[in-house]
């Protein structure tokens, strides 16, 4: 289990990728001319951290928000909110061994192939 | 909003004017959150019986309710006075159950709810330190500037300093009370009703009272009906050893 002080310095070059692809809300709002304030997947990221909460076992209230700090701070600064508090999740899961980052890599292409069979 | 038949083909097009109702792109943060969802669920983490409810809870969350009730206290002395002594009850009677706020049980929300009256000379402001409490069934999912370290460690230290990058100046004799949240203990402000407001109905007055209002960073005003746009910044002085 990795601990507290190093969940920072563990590399997760997944999450990497798409903050380098920076499909942030902010940009892909303004070029699609959509005017939500926050993404559609905002209220079922929030319906994920309590459902997190109310378990408690994977991953405690006060690790994932002490985690969020500290990672959107530490390591995906660059990222703006709420895209920054869904990949501090993502990373604690992963950096914490509860998710594994090739299954997470995986995972990602089957639902983008779902979502998106002609490619993006 | 207004949909145009773009195309002129007398078909429904389903694009608006001025405004499109979604981006039509996949985005790896729309995968990312999916993907991380299934994972969960397939590792029993949560349900996607506990999901599906928790957003609907999510979902219906929102502000109102905390102006309602301001408004109300301002006008209706029996109920200031219930929702100074019992704010759970108080709740009630605006039709928010703090027991069962979602009707299924979220024990993170589970509460002692109290409201904090503001008076000419005492000015409140409420924060959690530790992580981002909050009295969402009556004032919905905090803003992102509550979350961070930088509201939340410097309101407790320079709270007149902060205030007054929201733009609230206090007068020196108002005396500040941060009031720190926990899982188990939820604050809202009570603001005092401002002059100029005078034989307003319980909806004119709602309206003035923002969220910004009922946390403590902004006081009510007629014709303020919005909360101040404020980007977020790190932390000028971070505090590190908290």
């Amino acid at each position: 289990m990795t601990t507290d002080h190093d969940i920072a310095s563990v590399r997760v070059r997944t999450l990497e990728r798409i903050v380098e692809h920076d499909q942030i809300w902010e940009r892909m709002a303004a070029e699609y001319g959509v005017t939500h304030a926050v993404p559609p997947w905002k209220s079922s990221l929030d319906a994920m951290c309590d459902a997190l909460d109310e378990e408690g076992a994977a991953l405690p209230l006060l690790t994932r928000r002490d985690d969020e700090d500290r990672i959107t701070r530490e390591v995906y600064s660059s990222l703006p909110h709420p895209e920054n508090q869904l990949v501090a999740l993502a990373h604690s899961l992963v950096a914490r061994n509860v998710i594994d980052e090739t299954e997470l890599a995986g995972r990602l292409a089957t639902v983008r192939a779902r979502l998106d069979p002609g490619g993006a | 909003m207004t949909e145009t038949d773009l195309d002129g083909s007398g078909h429904e097009t389903h694009q608006h004017a001025g405004t499109a109702p979604m981006v039509e792109e996949v985005t790896d943060f729309e995968v990312l959150e999916i993907a991380l969802r299934e994972l969960a669920i397939e590792k029993g983490l949560f349900t996607a019986e506990d999901h599906r409810r928790y957003t609907e809870h999510v979902e219906q969350l929102e502000p109102a309710a905390g102006s309602r009730f301001v408004a109300r206290a301002w006008l209706d002395p029996e109920f200031r006075r219930l929702a100074l002594d019992d704010a759970v009850a108080a709740s009630r009677e605006m039709g928010i159950d703090w027991l069962h706020p979602t009707g299924f049980g979220t024990p993170s929300d589970f509460t002692a709810f109290e409201v904090l009256e503001d008076t000419p000379t005492l000015h409140h402001v409420i924060v959690c330190t530790l992580c981002s409490c909050y009295p969402r069934p009556i004032l919905g999912m905090s803003p992102e500037w509550y979350r961070t370290p930088n509201y939340r460690r410097r309101i407790v230290r320079w709270p007149r300093q902060v205030l007054a990058e929201f733009g609230l100046y206090l007068p020196e004799d108002v005396e500040v009370r941060v009031e720190d949240s926990n899982s188990k203990h939820r604050f809202m402000v009570l603001p005092v009703r401002p002059d100029g407001t005078e034989g307003w109905s319980e909806e004119q007055l709602a309206e003035i009272v923002t969220r910004d209002c009922l946390i403590g960073v902004a006081l009510p005003k007629p014709g303020v009906t919005s909360n101040a746009v404020r980007p977020v910044h790190p932390a000028v002085r971070p505090v590190t050893s908290d």
